[in-house]
């Protein structure tokens, strides 16, 4: 007779597997209504929100101490804050309605770092006029995807130096690791749903002209010239330099939320408003290597850890956050280990939402999250 | 019994102090030491019955070491949980017991209070000046609105700066320092260090001078008055080192000044001043860490030698003359504050993840940490050394406590980080009642200094400085 248990694999302890964050180490107050979105900057030192009172705003990571805030909108909400990567300029792009704000809080910075970062902004400036559109599209030859311009005497003085306007609402934005690149998604944009914008030449490109279903989310990989879509039931992958489809993933889910790119780019994270949240082994097949079930409501955010510890997250609507380890082995035979570690609770569930966004430091295992109860939370 | 006798040593905290008993006295005390009795020999008897030998009329209260671990259980449980025969020749050592220090006053602010520091008779800037008589106390605070406050011990502020014209940043100050008692410096999210001039009758604090060579935001200063010496410890990863006098420095560098691009030289026009400041760069950096540097000290018995702590998790020693990096050790943590222990060979470096790592600095030392003191709910933002004691220390967090240490009370423990120490004191920000909270919503601390005649001074997010003193211990002793 064999004990089935001793037949699984042994999994590490939680114990054995620190650090990973375990407590409320601070939380940011400030946002009026729910805390949409929020990211760490490249070097560790600021988080930047963005929330339903359409603020935009920057905070001093380790304390919790508001800093810097613009309001970007007195309709939209700030759906989405993302900062560019790279330490060497800081720039944080934010997304109200159908427009993306490219920003250089200079308030916070030396005027050296303000200098370098207005630059790279400003670049692109006349490009459009000096080179015509080079879309091969007819009709989108005539009504471009996105207008760039400058938003303004008001948000000019306090560092808004960028506004990108697309067609329908943007709600996710996502950097390649270079900063010369941000896509954006607007789940309402039919045939301009996604969009890939070229900071340099204030250039946006459509790369799809049809998408079969919703989008919900995109990607670049990390390290190759590929693309990830996600629509609401699959997520697929296409080769930007031979504009050609790669993959389609099938994660069985009803209705993916989010998804992100291991920094290595073999394994994919899914989280589902219908409570799963899937790993991907892209090596393996196109249906899940595992499918996690831990939480009681929708699942509305997914993250790698981004500096090199085996760490991912996921956000819900039940007003928690889990911690898991992710361990991926660079072998083919060798498969990811994966450990459920910690569920933080702290945030409150307001009006059926809980956690909207969840972020990683740079470096340290710790991890940053939005809430629906207007409040962001620091974890480590 | 008779044998142990030379080998039972008795110590003052304070040297001058000798303990004279008779040898009937001795043996009484040993005999009470090792004594079966019905209640387990505790501290508190032994307290009693050392101010018997001492013939204290007041009772003061100690603390007992034996074989340097202070004493919190009975003699016999002692000897058992550390192995120990009752056959051993034991030291024993007896010290003053810290008195709880209790909540003295508070100053209020108009902001968070991110930094405090003390000018006494007793602190660094009081001892450069050659002394400060009592009653001219003062008290640094510096504030996330930007501004430094001078209060004396009453909580009447004599002083306050005016906004610094940054152009339009902001100038949220996290650190200041007394370079004498007529200077202080300053630093914060402006990555500019300011030295100001501080005139007590005029009850003036005015800037003098700029020091600029950071890229990103500044989070702790040291100062060594007699060399005229500022060290700054910077996001962007390195230290600057400074002179307090303009004309020591070399000019500053061109792409850091507000006037340096056409959209920060317009702001900087647009907010109006009428004085121009003395800008200057530094005289040279130290670069070798991969992250933000969160705080620097100059060694205690010697100026040419800093230590400072990163975000990259390494404790680094620095030779200032060669500005070269001659240590690094390398923690599991991202480090946030230092303080050496310089008698007893130690530096203290409080972290993130809410302990304090004790390291020896010295090159013949081979472990990383000595010892790990455990307590506190969250980061270590601030470590000061306890002024009558070089075992003692006291800590803030951004738990929204001060938790005081002496690194004698410790147990041993199973791993790499050596001995385990506990606090002897929590001090709570005034008002919390007991709801510490590891968050410390609303309550962090950031900032503690402790000085002899002034207490423990800590500042945080309550917008207040806090002053405590144990009463009967140290300056305020009877
Ligand atoms: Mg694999």
């Amino acid at each position: 007779n064999i004990d089935p248990e001793s037949l699984l694999p042994k999994l590490p302890s939680p114990d054995e597997l620190r650090p990973f964050p375990t407590t409320c180490a601070a939380i940011f107050r400030g946002h009026d209504g729910r805390v949409r979105s929020v990211s760490v900057d490249p070097q560790g030192i600021f988080l930047a929100s963005g929330g339903d009172d359409g603020y935009a705003r920057i905070w001093e990571l380790s304390t919790g101490r508001q800093l810097w805030n613009v309001k970007l909108s007195d309709e939209d909400a700030v759906d989405t804050v993302r900062w560019r990567p790279g330490k060497d300029a800081c720039i944080l792009a934010a997304a109200a309605g159908e427009s993306v704000y490219l920003i250089v809080p200079f308030a916070i910075l030396t005027p050296e770092i303000e200098q370098t970062s207005r630059d790279i902004l400003d670049a692109g400036w006349g490009y459009a006029a000096s080179k015509p559109s080079t879309t091969a599209d007819e009709a989108s030859a005539k009504v471009p995807p996105a207008r760039w311009s400058r938003p303004g005497t008001k948000l000019e003085n306090k560092g808004v130096m960028v506004q990108t306007t697309v067609r329908s609402t943007v709600k996710v934005i996502h950097w390649h690791r270079r900063g010369e690149y941000f896509a954006t998604v607007s789940p309402r944009g039919q045939s301009s749903a996604v969009a890939i914008h070229t900071l340099s030449k204030h250039l946006t490109q459509l790369p799809f002209r049809r998408l079969k279903g919703l989008a919900q989310s995109a990607q670049f990989h990390p390290l190759k010239p590929i693309f990830f879509v996600a629509t609401k039931n699959s997520i697929r992958s296409y080769d930007l330099a031979r504009q050609e489809l790669v993959k389609i993933l099938q994660p069985g889910a009803k209705w993916i939320s989010s998804f992100d790119v291991h920094p290595g780019g073999d394994n994919l994270i899914v989280g589902t408003y219908d409570k799963r949240l899937l790993w991907h082994d892209l090596d393996l097949s196109t249906k899940p290597y595992k499918t996690l079930r831990y939480h009681k409501e929708a699942i509305r955010a997914v993250r790698f850890h981004q500096g090199g510890l085996p760490l991912f997250a996921d956000a819900s609507d039940d007003g928690s956050l889990q911690i898991f380890h992710g361990k991926v082995v660079g072998d083919l035979m060798e498969n990811a280990t994966i450990v459920p570690l910690k569920v933080l609770r702290g945030h409150q569930v307001k009006s059926r939402l809980g956690v909207m966004d969840v972020d990683w430091h740079p470096r340290e295992p710790w991890c940053v999250s939005a809430g629906a109860d207007g409040t962001c939370r620091l974890w480590n | 019994l008779e044998s142990n006798l030379a080998d039972i040593r008795y110590l003052w905290e304070e040297g001058e102090l000798r303990l004279e008993m008779t040898v009937d006295e001795v043996v009484d005390l040993i005999e009470a030491l090792f004594a079966e009795s019905p209640h387990p020999l505790r501290r508190y008897a032994l307290s009693s019955l050392v101010n018997n030998l001492l013939h204290n009329a007041k009772p003061i209260p100690f603390e007992f070491l034996i074989n340097g671990q202070f004493l919190r259980t009975s003699i016999d449980e002692f000897l058992t949980q550390n192995g120990i025969s009752a056959e051993t020749t034991l030291n024993v050592e007896y010290t003053r017991a810290l008195i709880p220090p209790l909540h003295v006053a508070s100053f209020e602010h108009d902001d968070w209070v991110s930094a405090v520091d003390v000018l006494s008779g007793s602190s660094p800037a009081g001892g450069w000046a050659g002394g400060l008589q009592s009653g001219q106390e003062r008290i640094l605070s510096a504030s996330y609105d930007g501004l430094l406050r001078v209060w004396n011990l009453s909580g009447d502020m004599i002083a306050i700066s005016e906004p610094p014209n940054s152009g339009g940043r902001i100038t949220s100050l996290k650190t200041a320092k007394w370079l004498s008692y007529k200077k202080v410096v300053a630093a914060g999210l402006d990555s500019v260090v300011r030295v100001y001039n501080y005139e007590e009758d005029t009850r003036a604090l005015t800037p003098s001078l700029e020091l600029y060579n950071h890229r990103w935001g500044i989070s702790d200063v040291a100062v060594h008055g007699p060399s005229n010496r500022i060290l700054s410890a910077s996001g962007d990863t390195t230290i600057s080192l400074f002179s307090g006098a303009a004309k020591d420095n070399p000019t500053a560098p061109a792409s850091l000044l507000p006037t340096s691009t056409a959209a920060s030289n317009k702001r900087q026009k647009l907010s109006k001043s009428d004085k121009t400041i003395p800008s200057r760069g530094a005289l040279s950096a130290l670069s070798g860490h991969a992250s933000p540097v969160t705080s620097v000290i100059f060694k205690p018995d010697d100026p040419t030698v800093a230590y400072s702590t990163s975000q990259d998790h390494t404790l680094r020693t620095w030779d200032l003359p060669t500005s070269t990096c001659v240590d690094t050790r390398t923690t599991g943590h991202s480090l946030l504050s230092i303080a050496a222990l310089q008698n007893i060979n130690l530096l203290a470096a409080g972290t993130s993840a809410r302990h304090i790592t004790l390291l020896d600095p010295r090159a013949s030392a081979t472990q990383i940490a000595v010892m790990t003191l455990r307590g506190h709910l969250n980061a270590v933002a601030a470590l000061d050394t306890d002024p009558h004691s070089e075992y003692g220390l006291v800590s803030g967090s951004h738990d929204g406590t001060c938790r005081i240490w002496d690194v004698r009370s410790v147990r041993p423990s199973a791993g790499e980080t050596g001995q385990v120490g506990e606090s002897v004191y929590v001090i709570e920000r005034d008002g919390m009642g007991g709801k510490v909270k590891a968050s410390g919503d609303g309550v962090k601390v950031f900032g503690v200094e402790w000085d002899r005649a002034t207490g423990i001074v800590s500042a945080g997010e309550d917008k207040k400085v806090q002053i405590n003193r144990g009463v009967g211990a140290g300056g305020s002793s009877t």
